[in-house]
């Protein structure tokens, strides 16, 4: 039965080119694109090739993955899980489902395809981030550099998996907030301003104590900063 | 014999306002089953609790013998409730996809009973462009096509031209008697009760007011139609049970005992009696009269 869910709530998912493309696939390409402006911008400035000045691939993947749950693009990740969790009260089809699955599967499903697609669109944010060093180095006439081999492979693993957790917590608070709301819009807003309180908090709280307290590990952005900077250099990080 | 629906003491409360007022009935299987009742009555409501869609303030619902909502029980249950709603982005045919992995069916003919709804020419199309009309008939095929046991219609043919309501009632009867499926049909078109329904039940604010079998209920009610004259002699012979039914008859609301006296005692008066014939009452009399007698009308 949960499976049927899954399976039905992937295959709407997959026909929802609009929700596909803004919740999952912009904020990506939007880094993508600024990335090569970056490059092109360097090499007019410069008006000469760059030569000699290192691209180290796997420093660029970890940063843009450990942005992948930031503001901006927790925006558009709202965006997708808004439309996933809470568009069947925008478009009144619950009960065309609700006869056919159970409630706790319909919307278990729908967070499980909320983080598939997050899955994917860190797929993509590495894809598109390798594209950009590689696009960007032959523009600016940098040195690609991939630094770690090894090493950087599990780094990349580590660095994901905890922006991917730190995703999930924004979609399980679109799912509560798509319930208790039953707006995508109500749940848009609360994400994306959870989110940048979170921001400011992790900030203030982190300069004012350097060590991490208990109330700096409640707050889900700060954790995930902790976290990945103690995958992307252990020795560096304040754990 | 096996019971499709049951309700028994269903009370639904939205606030001060009772949807269903200890409220019970027995819809057994098989045939197509009529709910009539005005707005309010409480059909939809039972709809719902019967789907599990809301909760009954007290009382309970079964369908085939499991609680209201059970999914085993709806697993058995195709539905449609008012003007259905789909997601927009989906073509019919996605739709009935959705629909069929939701419920896990792997073998629905989802073209072929797009074509049996007379869709199959927009199939691909999305469903945000559909009419009313369209979106109804795509409701029926999603009621339909995982083969249930029993199929819950509220107002199917609403918003539909007359060939398409003609073509629905005819699938709607024809899946009813030929393939064993039990339908239960609310409609404010009584012609179409008449036409489609074996049984009905009429809700009136929250409670069964009357229900039988359609030949039954319109027999119940038959009245002497008398083409005589002087009618208004024949009127003041009858007091309230009598009524003029155009200028030389008049329908008397008498038992069947009674007319050999009647008609005694109109012609002792002089009234030239030219005819005088049994009426049933059409199904549309029998639900006014009815909800007269029960005081929604």
């Amino acid at each position: 039965m949960f499976a049927n869910a899954i399976a039905a709530e992937r295959f709407r998912l997959l026909r929802d080119r609009s929700t596909l493309f803004w919740g999952f696939i912009f904020a990506p390409l939007v880094g993508f694109f600024l990335s090569i402006a970056g490059d092109v911008f360097l090499r007019q400035l410069a008006k000469k090739p760059l030569t000699g000045m290192p691209l180290d691939l796997v420093g660029q993947v970890l940063k843009a993955l450990g942005s992948g749950a930031s503001v901006f693009p927790a925006l558009f990740l709202a965006i997708g899980a808004a439309a996933v969790l809470a568009g069947d009260y925008r478009w009144e089809t619950w009960r065309l489902l609700t006869p056919r699955n159970s409630r706790p599967h319909l919307l278990g499903a729908k967070l499980v395809v909320v983080g598939e697609a997050i899955l994917w669109n860190l797929v993509l944010t590495v894809g598109l981030t390798l594209l950009a060093g590689v696009i960007g180095a032959s523009i600016a006439g940098k040195t690609l550099v991939v630094s770690g081999s090894g090493a950087g492979l599990g780094q990349i693993a580590g660095v994901f998996a905890v922006t991917w957790l730190e995703a999930m917590t924004l979609a399980s608070l679109a799912a509560v907030i798509a319930v208790v709301a039953r707006s995508p819009m109500g749940a848009v807003v609360a994400v994306v301003v959870v989110r940048f309180v979170q921001t400011v908090l992790a900030a203030g709280l982190g300069s004012m104590t350097p060590e991490p307290t208990w109330k700096t590990l409640a707050i889900p952005a700060y954790s995930a900063d902790l976290l990945r900077g103690f995958l992307a250099a252990p020795n560096h990080a304040g754990l | 014999m096996t019971i499709a629906l049951e309700a028994v003491a269903l009370t639904k409360a939205y606030g001060s306002v009772r949807a269903l007022d200890d409220f019970s009935l027995s819809i057994p299987a098989g045939g197509v089953f009529g709910v009539l009742g005005p707005n309010g009555a409480g059909k939809s409501t039972l709809f719902r609790i019967a789907l599990g869609l809301v909760r009954p303030t007290s009382g309970s619902a079964s369908l085939f013998g499991a609680p209201a909502g059970d999914m085993t029980a709806l697993r058995k249950v195709g539905a449609m409730i008012e003007t259905p709603r789909y997601p927009p982005y989906l073509t019919a045919r996605d739709t009935l996809s959705m629909l069929a992995l939701e419920s896990g069916t792997r073998d629905a003919d989802i073209s072929g009973w797009l074509d049996r709804v007379g869709l199959g020419g927009a199939a691909d199309r999305a469903t945000n462009g559909f009419s009313v009309g369209m979106k109804q008939r795509l409701g029926l095929a999603a009621a339909f096509f995982t083969r249930p046991e029993l199929v819950i219609l509220d107002e199917p043919t609403s918003g539909m031209d007359p060939a398409g309501i003609q073509e629905i009632r005819a699938l709607i009867v024809d899946l009813a008697r030929k393939e064993g499926v039990t339908v239960i049909l609310a409609s404010h078109q009584l012609d179409e009760v008449r036409r489609v329904c074996d049984r009905v039940a009429i809700l009136s604010k929250g409670k069964v007011v009357t229900e039988g079998a359609v030949g039954a209920l319109t027999a119940s009610q038959v009245r002497l139609r008398l083409v005589a004259s002087p009618v208004e002699q024949v009127l003041a012979v009858l007091g309230d049970k009598g009524a003029a039914d155009g200028p030389d008859a008049v329908l008397a609301d008498i038992p069947r005992s009674e007319a050999p006296a009647l008609i005694r005692a109109l012609v002792n008066a002089g009234v030239e009696i030219t005819e005088a014939r049994w009426r049933e009452a059409d199904l549309e009399g029998v639900y006014l009269q009815t909800l007269k007698s029960s005081g929604a009308a």
